[in-house]
């Protein structure tokens, strides 16, 4: 018989842990909330805590005794519950899709937005708008919004596809071709859009400008029901191949090996994450660095493994979002600054943070 | 029980294998060796089901590969490789853990957790288990894909255990060579059944039961070492002159390789 002692393993398992698993997802969710209270207090309207709560209890139909204006209400229920919902969505769904793509390509670098999935996604939005309008008289009704969503959804799924078949290489990704597909795309779409605008009218041509900067400012309720069963799909489909991806970094046959069926999981993760980031750029437009910054700070925290880490970035993704929204719209009033801007001009340095971080460790390029 | 009968693989117009057979006896370590080319990675891919042989079949178990279901195949066989490319900061422990995925849901259970346990005190890891994967040397890494693999089927009914190792130890150094080759030659007193693609013949001749020579995809001898490494049969394998030298008191044979001299004369004038 083998030579072996009876003993348990039974320590934490987190690796290098900064936090405990628990106590990070504790600070996640104050670090949600308080998000979520300061981006509805601040504004041209202040809406406390108080007025918040009285007027969600004054929806519901319950009595309370908190005063609150008309204008509040309409401020709150009109423009920022929408706003901020739509930013938790969205957040949640880019970091969420970020970290699952970056578990399929078994590389932390690959993000939606870098390797052209969210300007593919933008391109097939622009056409809609441009050379559909006729056909289906606006998008600003639920159905019109599931067009737009179809068709975003499209392209992104068509650039997941391109980007991974050119990236895999006998069954490792080559990280420089991921990169330098993600650049050829990104040109692509950028010239396809330029080229679609020529043809946009007066009107058009604001809501296209809008696509390639990023805004949450054109969230309704409309739109959210829109996006609602695409990014939930996402939110909440994912997480269930997290023990898939997990196996599956150590590499597609070796997965393959533990008994993992990959190709319906690299099927399932590119439907859901061209659902889910189609869906996000169909109302707020391209905004990139959320799915590549988000999930590399939690891995940093509380390590790789996928179970946690797509729980903890979809709320810290959605806590960032709202701050970078908030952010977005108080910095200079009356003039809203496209959120895109914001998370470029944060995650740009730290994309090459990352780059530089890289080239010490292995060779990337 | 594995049965190799009749095995041919064939891509586009190249032949890879044909027609391997062998009876590869339960609770032996059995070395797949030959030259580079001669198909011993595309044989020990095709037991372990990743291909599919365009001509013969395997049988694990009495029971034909292609009707195995990649979950229950996954409890009895495992695979481990030369070297593993993993980008992202798991544990050693997460790594381990990952050989136990075929065993539970969602949750790693009490057995799981003592299996683990169990196989980091063979391989010798439990100080590691807390560490960085990136962070370990490659002797390290391998010895934590090794209980990976081991903990894949470590519980499963024994005679039923499977594990193929490609090349193991091609990336180590020697010290490892021989650690990793003694773990895995300690497996086979707990009726493991152990593939090995292995290269270097005195490693085999140390280690192995029986040796299965493979040349241009043919079989070129299967048999208990002793007989299958011959300087005959290796110079059917490899094409050079090797002698075999049987020291006192030493349970095996080591084997020695004359300089290929040929072609360097050639160059000369």
């Amino acid at each position: 018989m083998l030579p072996i002692p009876h003993k348990r393993w039974q320590a934490n398992n987190t690796i290098n842990p900064v936090l405990k698993g628990g106590t990070f997802f504790i600070l996640l969710i104050l670090l949600l909330a308080g998000a979520c209270i300061l981006s509805v207090a601040s504004g041209a309207v202040y809406i406390g805590p108080a007025e918040l709560f009285g007027i969600l209890c004054h929806k519901a139909g319950i009595g309370t005794s908190v005063l609150f204006t008309e204008q509040q209400e309409n401020v709150l229920w009109i423009i920022r519950l929408p706003r901020l919902l739509m930013a938790l969505l969205i957040g949640g769904t880019l970091s969420v899709s970020g970290a699952a793509m970056q578990g399929m390509f078994r590389n932390p670098l690959a993000d939606p937005g870098l390797i052209g999935i969210s300007s593919s996604a933008s391109t097939a939005a622009v056409l809609v708008i441009v050379l559909g309008a006729r056909l289906f008289e606006g998008y600003q009704s639920v159905l019109g919004q599931y067009t737009l969503n179809t068709a975003t959804f499209a392209g992104a799924l068509l650039a997941t596809l391109l980007i991974y078949r050119f990236s895999q290489q006998q069954g490792k990704t080559n990280v420089s071709i991921m990169l330098l597909a993600g650049i050829a795309m990104n040109a692509l779409s950028g010239a396809t859009t330029s080229c679609i605008t020529l043809l946009a009218t007066d009107q058009q041509l604001r809501s296209v400008t809008f696509w390639m900067m990023g805004s949450m400012g054109g969230a309704t309720w409309i739109n959210l029901a829109g996006i609602l069963p695409f990014c939930l799909a996402c939110i909440i489909g994912l997480p269930f191949f997290a023990k898939a991806l997990n196996a599956f970094s150590l590499g597609e046959s070796d997965a393959a090996y533990l008994g993992i069926r990959t190709e319906r999981l690299k099927t399932a993760v590119m439907l859901l994450c061209a659902m889910g980031v189609g869906a996000s750029v169909a109302v707020s437009g391209i905004i990139g660095f959320v799915g590549l910054v988000v999930p590399h700070i939690v891995r940093m925290v509380i390590g790789p493994e996928h179970r946690r880490l797509l729980a903890a970035s979809a709320i810290g993704g959605a806590s960032l979002l709202v701050l970078a929204d908030l952010l977005s719209r108080t910095i200079a009033p009356p003039i809203e600054v496209p959120i895109g801007i914001i998370t470029a001009m944060a995650g740009g340095p730290f994309f090459l943070y990352l780059l530089f971080r890289e080239k010490k460790k292995t060779v990337l390029l | 029980m594995l049965h190799i009968r009749d095995i041919s693989y064939q891509v586009q117009d190249r032949l890879l294998l044909q027609q391997v057979n062998a009876a590869i006896r339960p609770g032996a370590l059995t070395a797949l060796m030959g030259s580079n080319g001669a198909g011993k990675s595309t044989l020990l891919r095709i037991i372990s089901g990743e291909l599919k042989p365009t001509g013969g079949s395997i049988s694990w178990n009495g029971r034909a590969l292609a009707h195995w279901n990649i979950k229950e195949l996954a409890k009895t066989r495992a695979v481990l490789r030369q070297h593993y490319n993993v980008q992202m900061p798991f544990s050693a422990f997460d790594i381990v853990a990952m050989g136990r995925y075929p065993h539970f849901r969602h949750k790693l259970t009490d057995q799981c957790r003592m299996v683990i346990g169990k196989v980091a005190a063979y391989t010798g890891i439990e100080q590691l288990l807390d560490r960085n994967y990136l962070t370990l040397s490659g002797g390290e890494q391998q010895r934590v894909q090794l209980a990976r693999v081991l903990a894949q089927v470590w519980d499963t009914p024994s005679d039923h255990k499977l594990i193929l190792l490609d090349e193991p130890v091609s990336a180590l150094d020697i010290h490892y060579q021989h650690q990793l080759l003694a773990l895995a030659k300690g497996l086979t007193s707990a009726s493991f059944t152990v593939v090995a693609v292995l290269h270097d013949l005195n490693l085999a001749m140390q280690y192995a039961d029986d040796v299965l020579l493979l040349k241009k995809g043919r079989t070129i001898g299967f048999a208990a070492k002793e007989e299958a490494l011959n300087a005959d049969r290796i110079y059917r394998t490899f094409g050079v002159q090797a002698a075999l030298h049987q020291p006192d008191n030493y349970p095996h044979p080591f084997i020695t390789v004359c300089p290929v001299h040929q072609q360097y004369q050639h160059l000369n004038h």
